[in-house]
């Protein structure tokens, strides 16, 4: 007997759950290798995922906006700077699924990677802000990294396969 | 039949007793005259030979009652086959249990023994002028792990006598300080946050400077694993004599810390920067505590008691020569009995000198009565 690959929303919600970890395994006193970096930034994952999915929904700039203001509790910092980077991402991937006709793996990659620079280039900018001038977006910018270069393992959590699917929701 | 008739008429007419009855009344007597014999004696043959008896006896018992021992054994075991599967499955799930009250057990021994060595810290670690005994002992919960701060939040707060200002250490030195504080927890500034800036200074060669946090890129997982990038010190007077290795301490400067907290070992860097190993990032943090600690206050925001006059209304040398000199008593007051010194004598010409009271003289008598003069001492 064959095993049925998993839908599309239970695909989702271990992307909702894996966005969530994310957010809180860092704060739990687990030791180094739970820290962020390396762990990587997982809600950047899901902004850029459903940007491209959820193009007329709600649901998904009200999730992001809830998981860094949570991870803004966590981390100690100034409520909002994680929401704002979290929500700029999503911002980033809308562009990027209006930008691209005929997505496959390698540009959504590519878009994704834009996309993490770009929240690296906004954090740069707002973490100083709240936190002062003598943070370092360093640490952040590694985490990044991290985040996009694994971006094609967890791709189908958060995204469709092909432009298919994005080309029906273009419709 | 004619023999038989022949004894009964025997005994019936010459009495003549048979032999069985006769053996058994002779037995009797025996017995009678061995009871006799052996009363009011301890010891003697009868009592060996009961001896002797008895472990023949128990001899004979034990070789006659090992069989049946056995056989009860056999028939126990094979009465206990029928229940053997679920005896093992209740020691199974007993064993099971087991396993989890002895993990139980081994966190316990672990952090009774992390509660010891914190209670076992020497006072001179929490530095000069700590409340070490209104410490309060708190276990981290939350680490904020995150790429910007470096936080950490512990469960003690403000209902347990946390205020914000408070220091925390732990048993191989200084962590950081309480920046806020709720109801029950209290989070905490590490010292390599980039935010963290403490004066401190060489335990030996007395060098000061400030330690500035970091925390600009993710702990080296193999050399310092529990902090981040170690903190810089900034600011060095004297750099020259501070020496690889040497301790650092709090220097209490600023009045934020105490002095003499333990903070780390300095550690020359390839850059000509020196850097700290923080002591307190030897191992994973997890039980810390927490000292109040009232520094000084600066002087616009002290509370002065005798305010006095305001310096701008009289001259400095005015009010300098008022501290020291008594002002003119408006009522004579009664002058203090005088020891006046006899005139110089030598003292092997003259008795031991002893000290005279005089008399007070005749003054004008004040309003307030005199104390009296002192009694002279015997």
């Amino acid at each position: 007997m064959a095993l049925r690959a998993p839908s599309r929303g239970v695909l989702r919600a271990w992307g909702l759950a894996l966005a969530i970890a994310s957010v809180i395994l860092p704060a739990l006193p687990l030791g180094p290798l739970f820290a962020q970096p390396p762990l990587p930034l997982a809600v950047l994952w899901a902004a850029y995922g459903w940007a491209a999915e959820d193009e007329t929904g709600w649901r998904a700039p009200l999730a992001l906006a809830m998981l860094g203001l949570l991870h803004d509790q966590l981390a100690g910092g100034p409520y909002g700077l994680f929401a704002v980077i979290y929500l700029s991402a999503y911002l980033v991937g809308r562009v990027a699924a209006q930008v691209m006709s005929a997505p496959n793996l390698v540009s959504l990659w590519g878009g994704f990677i834009v996309t993490a620079l770009l929240t690296v280039g906004i954090a740069y900018f707002v973490a100083p802000l709240g936190l002062g001038r003598n943070v370092s977006v360093g640490p952040y910018a590694e985490a990044a990294l991290i985040t996009a270069i694994l971006f094609p393992i967890v791709r189908p959590l958060y995204m469709g396969a092909s432009g298919s699917v994005r080309a029906g929701v273009r419709r | 039949m004619a023999r038989r008739r022949s004894v009964t008429r025997r005994a019936g007419g010459g009495r003549k007793i048979p032999p069985g009855v006769m053996l058994a009344i002779v037995l009797v007597a025996g017995g009678l005259v061995l009871v006799g014999v052996q009363a009011g004696r301890n010891g003697g043959f009868g009592q060996t030979v009961q001896q002797a008896g008895d472990g023949a006896a128990g001899a004979a018992g034990a070789a006659a009652t090992q069989p049946a021992r056995a056989g009860e054994g056999f028939f126990a075991r094979l009465g206990g086959m029928w229940t053997a599967h679920s005896r093992v499955e209740e020691l199974e799930r007993e064993n099971q249990e087991l396993q989890a009250w002895r993990e139980l057990a081994e966190r316990l021994a672990e952090r009774n023994a992390r509660y010891e060595a914190l209670l076992r810290m020497p006072v001179d670690a929490f530095g000069e002028g700590a409340d070490v005994e209104s410490s309060i002992a708190a276990q981290l919960v939350l680490d904020s792990g995150g790429p910007f701060t470096r936080t950490l939040v512990a469960n003690a707060g403000a209902d347990h006598g946390v205020r914000v200002g408070y220091i925390a250490v732990n048993e191989n030195g200084l962590i950081g300080r309480v920046v806020s504080v709720g109801a029950r927890s209290a989070r905490i500034l590490m010292l390599d946050d980039y935010n963290s800036r403490i004066p401190v200074m060489g335990e030996a060669s007395r060098v000061r400077a400030v330690l500035a946090g970091q925390a600009t890129r993710p702990p080296d997982l193999y050399t310092s694993p529990f902090q981040m990038q170690s903190p810089r010190l900034d600011f060095i007077v004297g750099a020259q004599s501070l020496r690889e290795g040497e301790r650092v301490v709090t220097s209490g400067d600023g009045g934020l810390y105490p002095r003499g907290i333990p903070v780390g070992v300095a550690r020359a860097s390839g850059d000509g920067q020196w850097r700290v190993a923080l002591a307190a990032s030897q191992r994973p943090i997890d039980f810390v505590r927490i000292l109040p600690y009232v520094g000084i206050e600066r002087p616009e925001t002290a509370l002065v008691e005798d305010d006095g006059p305001p310096l701008n209304s009289v001259s400095s040398v005015d009010v300098v020569g008022r501290e020291v000199t008594q002002a003119a008593p408006t009522a004579p007051t009664p002058a203090p009995p005088v020891v006046r010194p006899r005139p110089a004598v030598t003292a092997a010409a003259s008795p031991p000198a002893q000290p005279v009271q005089r008399a007070p003289e005749p003054e004008p008598q004040p309003e307030t009565p005199a104390p009296q003069p002192a009694e002279p001492q015997e």
